[in-house]
């Protein structure tokens, strides 16, 4: 309750920066897309399978959609400052040596997720013509380029969101 | 040797407050990088686009929209209405209130704190205006959500399931006797507590008030039993049983109660999708560094490590239960059942215990653990709605927690218990 109600404040003073804004835009339209998208292609699978004309793709194309809501989804969460961590030792740091150990989680995350990107774009290149299984005008380069595209926007939201870390309020721990 | 310095840089990444997905994705590549170099790395992009596509673990997102869109309906205050008329005559009514429509809750939602922020928002509230202190009000609304986890759809015993190689619909059907159990005792810990501080009662027992009430909420009450049933039957499987429950909720809420509020809506799917998003970013990173366990057969030295020392199954599931008892205190289900599952799995195998019967006893230890600071999500949560002190709450807490407790110990000890009906209907 606590986020939620730290979040609808943050909703009347708006961002500071046009990038945070527009990056929270884009992130939580790729989530709500993701999400819906998922529901519907279960039920159509489901309906289609109980109708006796089961879809080959059905199963393809969900995890498929799972995948990318695990990385559009992971970005707004970076963004929300949501992942699971153990807050508990920075909590109680203060002053500069507070700063010189987020600034080093910050690195560390960001460094991560750099060579994820690289290792990402890698793998999108090595694919070249190849297909997925059961759909094949679709490239498979297009389903794994979450990888890159993902690493590179959890990356942009952790930038927009370091001064939230330098400065935080403790941010409330969650249970999924 | 390699291990012990891959598990201290983790540790220390976590200290330094790196979310836990992420060191466990850098210490990965740090072995990627020893054993196999840069050429090794570009792997870890496929394994981590694998990783998070586990059909299964569809059912997150899809239970959560499902409990979102139902509670977007105002599908909390009709079920409190009901639990109301059913067990409101009771001294202490409110309490039991809050427990029956946690458990009634909880066969909709699959989370905790979606049912602690849902329904405490109400009954809270409502527990204090009828003076029974607010940290009792908290405590009860935190233990009795922590119990609802082990009711089907339970959305750590999804990711047990997959993490552990589980059948997903016994873990459901498996939580079932454990959960009224523990509902029960928890009523009666809570009345015990009521009859002491002279609680009210909220009014006498109608029928008729039942059956008014049931009309309203027999809707949201129908949607679990269809679905689960579904899935029970094994007409569908728990991923598509998921996708229905969307469908079913969108149904009640547009067609039935006609109150579906777009931006409560909104709100949610987007809490939803970060919940997901959280969940499997931990699933996908922790594929990489899996990977590489079980590469070193770190599960089976663990295996013949204990082995060694005794092959008693009694022996082991205490020592099991102790583990996740002081893991729950610092980390949340979902991370601990994914670190900690696949390394001991092979333990529990080997050990002779069902791994639906240890399901249950991770996901309810586990669950135990977010009433116990410093990582409480549950408790947390109920204290900010309650706006009490965390310490206050878990002085009265002890005793609801001593009784989940106890449900532990009978659901460890007596594998009849949960896996009565797993017998019955799927062996």
């Amino acid at each position: 309750m606590g986020r939620w109600r730290r979040r609808e404040q943050r909703a009347r003073s708006p961002d500071r920066s046009v990038l945070k804004r527009g990056l929270r835009r884009l992130l939580e339209g790729s989530v709500l897309v993701l999400m819906t998208a998922l529901a519907v292609t279960v039920v159509v699978g489901v309906t289609f399978r109980k109708l006796g004309a089961a879809l080959v793709w059905y199963d393809e194309v969900a995890s498929i959609l799972l995948a990318w809501l695990t990385y559009y989804g992971a970005a707004l969460a970076a963004l929300e400052r949501a992942h699971i961590g153990v807050p508990t030792v920075v909590d109680r740091l203060t002053g500069r040596t507070r700063t010189v150990v987020v600034l080093l989680a910050e690195t560390s995350v960001i460094a991560f997720f750099a060579v994820v990107a690289w290792a990402g774009w890698r793998v999108v290149r090595v694919l070249g013509g190849t297909t997925l299984v059961s759909l094949p005008w679709v490239p498979a380069a297009v389903a794994q380029s979450v990888i890159p595209i993902g690493a590179l926007l959890f990356i942009a939201a952790q930038l927009a969101s370091v001064r939230d870390a330098l400065s935080a309020a403790p941010v409330e721990e969650r249970e999924p | 040797m390699m291990l012990l310095a891959l598990f201290a840089l983790m540790l220390l990444l976590i200290t330094v407050g790196v979310p836990i997905a992420v060191a466990l994705g850098i210490v990965a590549l740090a072995a990627i990088l020893v054993s196999g170099g840069w050429a090794a790395v570009p792997n870890a992009g496929l394994v981590l686009f694998d990783g998070a596509t586990s059909f299964p673990l569809i059912a997150i997102p899809l239970f959560i929209l499902a409990g979102a869109i139902m509670n977007a309906t105002g599908i909390s205050r009709r079920l409190i209405a009901f639990a109301s008329a059913l067990v409101g005559f009771i001294r202490g009514g409110l309490a039991m209130v809050s427990i029956s429509a946690s458990l009634f809750f909880a066969e909709i939602s699959g989370s905790a704190v979606a049912d602690v922020a849902a329904l405490g928002s109400i009954l809270i509230p409502a527990m204090k205006r009828r003076g029974y202190g607010k940290s009792f009000a908290a405590a009860v609304m935190s233990s009795s959500a922590t119990l609802a986890v082990i009711i089907p759809p339970s959305i750590p015993m999804i990711i047990y399931g997959v993490m552990a190689e589980a059948s997903v619909v016994e873990l459901f059907v498996a939580g079932i006797v454990p959960g009224v159990l523990g509902g029960v005792l928890l009523m009666f810990a809570a009345w015990l507590y009521a009859r002491r501080h002279d609680f009210p009662v909220e009014g006498a027992f109608d029928l008729r008030r039942v059956r008014d009430t049931l009309r309203e909420a027999g809707w949201a009450l129908l949607l679990p039993v269809i679905i689960l049933g579904g899935i029970f039957t094994g007409w569908v499987t728990a991923t598509e049983g998921a996708g229905l429950a969307v469908v079913a909720a969108l149904a009640i809420g547009g067609l039935v109660y006609r109150e579906l509020d777009p931006k409560e809506l909104r709100r949610a799917m987007l809490e939803g999708g970060i919940q997901t998003a959280v969940v499997m970013l931990l699933v996908a990173t922790s594929a990489l560094l899996g990977d590489y366990l079980t590469e070193q057969r770190l599960p089976q030295r663990v295996a013949s490590g204990i082995m060694a020392l005794t092959d008693s199954r009694w022996v082991i599931l205490l020592l099991l239960n102790a583990f996740f008892l002081v893991i729950g205190l610092f980390l949340h289900s979902a991370a601990a059942i994914i670190l900690v599952v696949p390394i001991v799995m092979p333990l529990v195998r080997a050990a002779g215990i069902d791994p639906v019967h240890f399901g249950l006893i991770v996901t309810l230890n586990l669950g135990i653990g977010q009433q116990t600071p410093p990582v409480a999500s549950v408790l947390v949560t109920a204290c900010s709605v309650a706006k009490a002190d965390i310490w206050e709450v878990t002085k009265v807490n002890v005793r609801f927690v001593a009784v989940l407790v106890g449900v532990l110990v009978l659901v460890t000890y007596i594998p009849i218990i949960p896996m009565a009906l797993v017998e019955w209907f799927y062996r």
